[in-house]
């Protein structure tokens, strides 16, 4: 085997953007050093540790320009449409549709984690009574009342029903502050009754018929909110490429994630991962230049695994990850711990599957956003983890909970009691905050003592 | 018969007795939380009630939940992996206004009928569903007329018995209530004995002149209309409870909005009880903006239901009222 790829920072990060720029090498226009960023905030950057690669750049790049991205089409005259809660569906829609622009207002979540704090948005969300006890994502409250990170939408979609509580509730508060939102049901996704038509969803749920057809029905309101937006109709011919283009993005990703989670030697690091998957929902607000960014890192993927070359020790513990974390340094942690990642459920697995191209498109997209996570049984999640983690091969099962979000205390103990019984691996939860630094110390224990007790469970 | 235990007012007591079981709307024993084993820790206490309540079902008993909330479809299903007694999880649509919603709901209620069915009642006709509906109707216009002459917590009680088993108030009327600041106490819903808070915001100097929790005044359905009770019972029963109740997880919350203002406004109240669990993302974004909708003072009373529970409520109500005294 070839010695590990060191991870690097970001200082070591912007001499790489350096030596490429004065070696002439092709880079995309937003593509520069992350010191930029953090001369505007980004503060955390500097503690973060990076995969080593012009692909690990390019993808950085692209993620930490998506507001310029977004100010630019505003500029530019599109239409923007702020997409929340659904995580995948609505935006495959509206990119389908000239001049218009899908975001997730809802990653602002990760805005006090980026800034460390600096930004105020808690700040803001607490004076409107949203303090600890929600999730950090009311810190989309904080963005929309300050206006200064993402341009507010000139159309907002917000799914309602079986979502959790939190966002369901900023939401709200969102709208009484003047913002208008087109709300939509999610309904409970329930197992069909004995003698009732069920439908197989996209990732293997399967669902009522009718329950399909009553998201399709909802998804039509959409469908009508985005034409009228966008003066422009949105036919099933233009709904159909745009699902062909997600699947492009989603092939690129499953290609990815089966290389990293389950190459002998471990790829690519968590955090580009985690990064990676993220473009999947919105496209980081590009769609077309996230499949070139995917594609640029499978690359990088590929030739490291022809070579056997990887970020980490060969015998690193294989953890499965559940649930997205609000400090991103802590995946920086898993890896300094002895851990890799051997597959992920960052609660949006509907976000990654494909979605089926053999029907009418808006049964397609009413199918995968009912297989969303989120909407479902813990006990569908977790036969999900389980089988995914299966395929992986992890060793191990990490529940990252959220903090105040209104579906960990119970999910949780759901996923780990169902992994623990029919996986069989250890299965251990952690709950990460937005700046990790004060329990670091703990985390570290607590990775620790899963990668031991893999380490222990390997020995004959 | 059947008994149907359930907690929420988007689910018809009259549905279930005209399908031949008996419903049964409680108020859950905050000492049944512990027995639901379910985390402490980022989980609303009154779902891990109603788990614990749904946990100690006996043969012939059923629980049904509803998914008002993350927490309570949650609870539901951390209930049916410890209790033997078949649960069901009432989809309650959180949009309203659109002809899907309203669909969702009307199939829901079918749905419920055929798992009722499959245990054993009868599907019931359509004037038989109407009879029901009709006595139903008739015993809360009695409940209604006398919650004004009883005392606010008389006043609970007498929902709380009438969900229970529908029987009409008993109490005789008083010569004469309490005084003192008018309040409303708005949130969530209560549990046993929660309402002995109606006492202690008398003992610090108020009286509750609206009872806006999820237990009170505020989620008993519209009379019905007695036309189209008899054309369409089934349509009748989703206008009168998913199209009239007011409630914070709807979307948009509009109706609770008119609500509270029009009842703040007609009640005369000077300030605002915001009854809330601790981990209720829903009321407690709420309380933030109670201020704001009432214009009025609002104290966010958050519940946990654990011991000493009443003490700190008592202290906060006293110290709240001797401010606007």
């Amino acid at each position: 085997m070839n010695p590990p790829l060191k991870r690097i920072s970001m200082e070591e990060l912007d001499l790489l953007c350096e030596r490429r720029r004065s070696a002439g090498a092709p880079m995309a226009a937003y593509v520069g050093p992350l010191r930029r960023h953090v001369e505007e905030g980004d503060r955390r950057l500097l503690r973060l540790e990076y995969d080593a690669s012009p692909a690990a750049l390019r993808l950085w790049s692209f993620l930490l320009t998506e507001e310029e991205r977004l100010h630019a089409a505003r500029a530019a005259g599109a239409k923007i449409v702020g997409t929340m809660k659904d995580l995948g569906t609505v935006p495959v829609m509206a990119y389908a549709l000239p001049n218009v622009v899908a975001f997730y207002p809802d990653g602002a979540w990760w805005t006090p984690c980026v800034m460390e704090l600096s930004d105020g948005l808690f700040r803001i969300a607490q004076s409107l009574g949203f303090g600890e006890s929600f999730c950090p994502v009311r810190a989309m409250l904080g963005a929309f009342v300050n206006r200064a990170h993402f341009p507010i939408p000139d159309l907002l979609v917000c799914s309602a029903g079986a979502v959790c509580d939190d966002f369901s509730a900023i939401a709200q508060r969102v709208e009484s502050l003047g913002h208008p939102i087109l709300w939509w049901e999610m309904p409970h996704r329930r197992r069909p009754e004995p003698d009732e038509p069920a439908v197989e969803l996209p990732g293997g749920f399967s669902a009522p018929a009718s329950q399909v057809a009553l998201v399709r029905s909802e998804l039509e309101r959409v469908r009508s909110a985005l034409e009228g937006l966008a003066g422009a109709p949105l036919g099933d011919a233009e709904l159909a490429d745009g699902v062909a283009q997600a699947n492009r993005v989603r092939r690129l990703l499953a290609e990815l994630r089966r290389l990293a989670y389950t190459a002998e030697v471990c790829p690519m690091p968590a955090l580009e991962m985690l990064i990676a998957e993220m473009l999947a929902i919105h496209f980081c607000s590009d769609r077309a230049e996230s499949i070139r960014v995917l594609a640029d890192l499978l690359e990088e993927v590929r030739r490291r695994v022809k070579e056997n070359r990887g970020v980490l020790a060969q015998d690193a513990a294989r953890v499965f990850w559940v649930n997205p974390v609000a400090d991103l340094r802590v995946m920086n942690l898993l890896e300094d711990c002895g851990g890799r990642l051997a597959g992920t459920e960052f609660l949006f697995s509907h976000a990654l599957d494909l979605i089926p191209e053999d029907l009418p498109p808006m049964e397609a997209l009413a199918r995968m956003a009912l297989a969303d996570p989120m909407a479902g049984p813990s006990a569908d999640r977790a036969a999900r983890i389980e089988r995914d983690a299966r395929a992986f091969g992890a060793e191990a099962v990490l529940v990252s909970r959220i903090p105040g979000a209104s579906h960990c205390a119970l999910e949780g103990a759901v996923i780990g009691r169902t992994v623990r019984r029919t996986l069989a691996v250890p299965v251990v939860e952690i709950e990460v905050p937005p700046l990790a630094d004060p329990i670091m110390p703990t985390l570290r224990a607590q990775l620790e003592a899963l990668v031991e007790t893999v380490m222990e469970r390997r020995k004959p | 018969m059947t008994t149907v235990v359930y907690s929420s007012p988007f689910v018809p007591a009259e549905w279930i007795a005209a399908h031949g079981a008996r419903p049964k709307r409680l108020r859950p024993d905050p000492g049944a939380a512990a027995r639901s084993a379910a985390p402490v820790a980022g989980m609303c206490p009154y779902a891990r009630a109603l788990a614990g309540e749904a946990m100690a079902l006996r043969d012939g008993q059923v629980a049904v939940f509803a998914t008002t909330c993350d927490q309570m479809r949650r609870a539901a299903e951390w209930a049916a992996l410890e209790t033997p007694a078949p649960v069901f999880l009432f989809n309650v649509p959180a949009t309203h206004g659109t002809p899907a919603a309203a669909r969702l709901y009307r199939d829901e209620l079918h749905r419920l009928g055929h798992f009722l069915v499959r245990l054993g009642a009868g599907d019931p006709a359509r004037e038989k569903l109407a009879d029901v509906m009709e006595s139903y109707d008739a015993r809360r216009r009695e409940l209604r007329d006398a919650l004004g002459i009883l005392t606010p917590r008389e006043a609970s009680e007498a929902i709380a018995a009438f969900d229970r088993d529908g029987s009409p108030p008993t109490q005789a009327a008083h010569g004469s209530l309490p005084h003192g600041i008018p309040v409303a106490v708005v949130g969530g819903p209560l549990m046993r004995n929660d309402a002995q808070v109606f006492d202690r915001i008398e003992e610090a100097g108020g009286v509750v002149v609206l009872d806006g929790t999820e237990s009170g005044a505020r989620t008993i359905p519209a009379p019905f209309d007695r036309r189209r009770l008899r054309d369409d019972p089934v349509l009748e029963l989703v206008d009168a409870y998913f199209g009239g109740i007011p409630d914070v997880f709807r979307r948009p919350d509009e109706a609770l909005v008119a609500w509270l203002g029009r009842e703040l406004a007609s009640s005369g109240t000077r300030a605002v009880v915001l009854w809330r669990y601790v981990w209720c993302d829903l009321w407690a974004a709420f309380a933030a903006r109670a201020g704001e909708l009432a214009g009025l003072p609002v104290l966010d009373l958050d519940v946990s239901g654990d011991e000493g529970a009443d003490r700190r409520t008592a202290n906060r109500l006293q110290a709240f009222l001797e401010v606007l005294r």
